[in-house]
């Protein structure tokens, strides 16, 4: 069974998180999105874990389901489906290692409850768990795994967005240069890797260390409508054994829905408050230091990624599972509309064409172009065209700010508009 | 032979060597802090057993049970076995060894909480006031006085409870030997073994630990009294600092070694520290030298309020670490330039003089959600739920047999233990019952009771903080005691508090200068002082002043900040007084 899952969300327990990332609304915008497991997410949070609780059913495969009676009863029929819940959660691990303040952020996934309030009893000695849904330990990131394991056997811990400059396992600022420095003698028990927003599967097959790993994806989503920017596909049976079993061993992995790395917010490197956005190269000839301020800029994604790479760009190892990039679905129509993307206009018009054609997946990556251009206009239809292809042009992220998509030109909107008319 | 003997010199500066080879008469160690006390106390340990002392001749005494604990690990790990039989342990484990050897081993020891349940037995007081008269009973003990007219009704019966229940407190532990030791045939075997005793923490002792000692060194040669008059913090338990200043009549051929050099803070803050102390009368000179540089001057905060201690702490660790999450990284992307670039949450501390005083600054961190401990009190005063099972768990092994546990459901259980515990409460059970769900699954309740003690035993052990863990330390000063830190924060330096006491003058003005002295020289590398312009106290907002001890740190070692009221506070004023 071919299964799209996100599963790492954060609910309205974490910081800086929309009010709405309720569990009515997680399994909403699932099948608007057309995600069929979605984590939970901040299951280290004592309200969320109980409001989990009460509002969910155990299939007893280690998956749970919304109660019926909570259901959202205004999905589209086109989008209607069967959405599941994992228990996950995010740790953020600050302490001191090698001379070095370290920053690693863990994506911890558990099968059931009991595994979850185990985790969370223990982890209650350490830290603080009620002041955020992804809570700040001062715990080295190699004693949370080690813990994790000790008390549930089942768990699997996911070191995430594993570029991000400040948070991460090989983040510039306060991760390490490989996986063995960060976890020694337990590194093996890493067996998958979430790789951010900003790089893409080719970035990190360059990468002969991580071979064997499972590349994985996920939206880390702070709103409903970030959810599924990022996803995993499996051919896997619904069940927490199963999907461990593929993001363990690849087998049943199909492949990630990837944003186009550009658009992350650490692809290039720089100074946000400086308005200085920097290639790899160009940081490099300024010596690494801010052309405007003169301090040492951010070193994004890319830069770190060729700094630990020992492979050429382009290298893809043999049994590489497939990706697909996209530009989210409101992005594609702000961009015909001219409109930003939180204005009526386009969530009329995103509405509009899941009511017509199915989920987001669906209408971005399966639905024929036609079908497309006749549900929606000829733009939206030849904006995903060219999304699919990769024709468009990204300014990269840096330093916290969102890369700029831009998919048409100047007159191009007119000229393709105009063209339609004609026939 | 020479090349451990050589290991006994290792590293050690002159003074350190001085104190580890005056074995031939008595020596007082002016130890100040961070000078190398606990190394120098374990060559002197290793430098007498390798001049021939025999391992039980030599006694080392010191105050808690974590110095006790560093002390033997590092004479451990120095000696190996060859330190097996020397004695490292507090004046309650010597008492205790003592009584031991000289009576049968039939006595039990009293909590401070079992002493608790004996007064409020006998006087059917309440907590508080049985809390006071435990710690009278304490000092009389400790004080070596005879109880006043009003108290010795109460003494008299506490102390025939204790000997009908075969009981000693830990003040026995002193007294009773003190008693045995009194009498000169029992007092003659322990002088001829204890050949070498090394008091450590000396400043601190009080007249009982005093007269123990007396009684078991005489006017002895091998008698080594390590401590620092500057650091006596604890005169409200009983010690007297006098006890140390008087080493030189008790031990009239005594020499006095000063230890200066300071391997911990930064010149600033020594500077700053030393020159304070200097107000104090009743001290030894002792002139602090630093061995690291010069370092940043000593920040002298001055915030609006209490709260704004906290946010101030926050931010500067946050500035520090470099963030600690997205939202909250510090402008420009990155941390300091050119700070050293290696924190954890355990560099830091953050130190007050009353307990009080833990709340605001808790709420900072709650609302950061950067870890902190809370060191030697329960500032919320909420069981969370691994409280809840660790006393449970005591329960049922202090009185539940196991044909009990295997009758009982676990929901049975509970209900007796949360009500036995008084913990009970409706919401307090049911909280519970749902944690035993969670964990359990569904029906947990009905289990047995023994499995599901079993299951949560796993979960939690005796010490109730996960020593992996790395968090900020938040504690009064008289914890600090021993402690260092990368970067300390001492907040509410105000009048009042630090001194604290009322306007007119503190009972003891020198007491508390020491008091701030310990707290300042904890800091490695930066130090900051904090006072707030006003603190809710005593249900009122009061405008506060600076501390008196803030002027006495020179000027060359300081950088003032002026934290201004909130701009938000400040235009409510402004549009109200437009009305």
């Amino acid at each position: 069974m071919r299964l799209i899952a996100d599963l790492h969300v954060h609910s309205r327990y974490s910081r800086a998180t929309s009010r709405d990332m309720i569990p009515e609304a997680l399994c909403r915008w699932a099948q608007l999105k057309g995600i069929s497991v979605v984590g939970t997410g901040d299951f280290t949070h004592p309200g969320w874990l109980a409001e989990l609780k009460e509002k969910t059913e155990p299939l007893g495969n280690g998956l749970f389901r919304l109660k019926k009676s909570l259901m959202a009863k205004d999905v589209p029929p086109s989008c209607r489906a069967d959405v599941l819940f994992m228990l996950s959660s995010e740790i953020s691990s600050i302490y001191s290692k090698n001379g070095k303040t370290r920053k690693v952020h863990s994506l911890i996934l558990v099968p059931d409850f009991a595994d979850a309030a185990r985790i969370n009893m223990a982890l209650s000695r350490i830290g603080n768990l009620n002041s955020d849904g992804r809570p700040i330990l001062g715990l080295d990131a190699k004693e949370l795994l080690k813990i994790v394991l000790d008390i549930s056997p089942e768990a699997l811990l996911v070191p995430a967005h594993v570029w991000t400059p400040h948070f991460s396992v090989f983040g510039a600022m306060s991760g390490f240069d490989s996986m063995e420095e960060c976890y020694e003698e337990l590194s093996p028990y890493i067996c998958a890797i979430e790789t951010g927003l900003s790089s893409d599967p080719p970035m990190n097959w360059r990468l002969s260390a991580l071979d064997g790993i499972t590349l994985i994806s996920n939206s880390d989503a702070h709103s409903p409508a970030k959810m599924g920017r990022e996803a995993n596909v499996f051919d896997t049976e619904a069940s927490f054994e199963a999907m461990k079993k593929a993001i363990r061993t690849g087998e049943g992995f199909l492949g990630t829905i990837e944003f186009f790395p550009e658009e992350g917010k650490y692809h290039h490197d720089g100074h946000r408050s400086c308005v200085v956005n920097l290639s790899p190269k160009e940081t490099a000839r300024h010596n690494g230091l801010c052309p405007v301020c003169g301090k040492k800029v951010t070193v994004g994604v890319m830069n770190r990624v060729e700094k630990l790479a020992d492979r050429e760009v382009g290298f893809k190892p043999g049994n590489a599972p497939l990706f697909d990039s996209l530009v989210p679905l409101a992005e594609i129509i702000a961009e015909t509309l001219e409109r930003g993307v939180g204005t009526k206009a386009v969530e009329g018009e995103y509405q509009a064409l899941l009511q017509k054609l199915g989920n987001e997946f669906t209408i971005l990556m399966d639905t024929p172009i036609g079908d497309i251009e006749r549900a929606g206009s000829v733009l939206v239809a030849e904006a995903i065209s060219r999304v699919r292809s990769g024709r468009l042009h990204i300014t990269p992220g840096y330093d916290g700010e969102y890369g700029k998509i831009k998919i048409f030109n100047g007159d191009e909107r007119r000229t393709i508009k105009g063209q339609a008319t004609l026939f | 032979m020479t090349d451990t003997h050589a290991s006994v010199f290792e590293g050690l500066n002159e003074a350190q060597c001085e104190a580890v080879t005056t074995v031939d008469g008595p020596v007082l160690v002016v130890a100040g802090p961070g000078t190398g006390k606990t190394l120098t106390i374990v060559r002197r340990i290793a430098y007498l057993l390798h001049g021939g002392a025999k391992p039980d001749t030599v006694l080392a005494v010191t105050f808690t049970n974590r110095a006790a604990q560093e002390m033997r690990e590092r004479m451990e790990s120095l000696l190996g076995p060859e330190s097996e039989g020397v004695f490292v342990g507090t004046f309650h484990l010597l008492g205790l060894m003592i009584l031991r050897e000289a009576l049968c081993d039939g006595f039990v020891v009293y909590s401070k909480e079992e002493q608790l349940n004996v007064v409020k037995g006998l006087c059917k007081e309440g907590a508080s006031q049985s809390r006071e008269l435990v710690d009278s009973i304490s000092r009389i003990k400790s004080l070596l006085e005879t109880p006043s007219e009003e108290m010795r009704h109460v003494y008299e019966a506490y102390e025939a409870a204790l000997r009908d229940k075969g009981a000693m407190d830990f003040d026995d532990l002193i007294l009773r030997p003190i008693e045995l030791l009194e009498n000169p045939r029992f007092v003659s075997g322990y002088r001829e073994r204890f050949r070498h005793i090394i008091v450590d923490e000396y400043q601190d002792i009080n007249a009982a630990q005093y007269r123990l000692l007396r009684l078991l060194a005489r006017d002895r040669a091998g008698m080594c009294g390590v401590g620092d008059p500057d650091q006596a913090i604890y005169a409200f338990r009983g010690a007297d600092v006098g006890n140390f200043l008087r080493f030189g009549d008790d031990f009239p051929n005594g020499r006095t070694v000063a230890l200066k050099r300071n391997y911990r803070s930064t010149g600033m803050i020594l500077d700053g520290a030393s020159t304070l102390i200097r107000n104090n009368g009743r001290r030894i000179e002792k002139d602090v030298q630093p061995t690291k540089g010069t370092g940043e001057r000593i920040r002298v905060v001055c915030v609006p309020d209490e709260r704004a201690e906290g946010r101030v702490i926050v931010s500067e660790i946050e500035h520090r670490i470099g963030g600690t999450s997205h939202y909250r990284l510090p402008r420009g992307g990155g941390r300091r330039q050119g700070a050293d670039e290696s924190y954890g949450f355990s560099d830091f501390a953050v130190m007050f003089r009353t307990n009080g005083q833990a709340k605001a600054i808790e709420e900072a961190f709650l609302v950061s959600g950067i870890p902190c401990r809370v060191v030697g009190s329960r500032s919320t005063g909420a069981l969370n739920g691994s409280d809840v099972i660790g006393k449970i768990k005591a329960f049922a092994e202090a009185e539940c047999p196991p044909d009990m546990l295997r009758s009982l459901s676990a929901g049975e259980f509970l209900e007796v233990a949360l009500k036995k515990l008084n913990i009970a409460g409706a919401a307090g059970y049911q909280e519970i019952v749902n944690y035993i769900n969670m964990v359990e699954g569904d029906g947990g309740v009905n289990r047995r009771a023994i499995d599901f003690l079993k299951t949560v035993s796993l979960l939690t052990n005796d010490d109730s903080f996960d020593a992996r863990a790395d968090a900020v330390t938040l504690m009064t000063l008289h914890m600090g005691k021993g402690l260092e830190f990368k970067v300390v924060f001492i907040v509410g330096c105000e009048e009042g508090l630090m001194p604290f006491g009322p306007a007119e003058g503190p009972a003891d003005i020198e007491e508390e200068r020491r008091l701030f002295y310990v707290g300042m020289t904890r800091a490695r590398e930066e130090l900051f002082l904090l006072s707030a312009r006003t603190r809710f106290l005593y249900g009122n907002r009061c405008n506060r002043r600076p501390s008196p001890f803030l002027g006495e740190i020179p000027g060359r070692c300081v950088e003032e900040r002026f934290v201004p009221d909130r701009p938000g506070k400040q235009k409510r004023k402004r549009q109200m007084e437009l009305f």
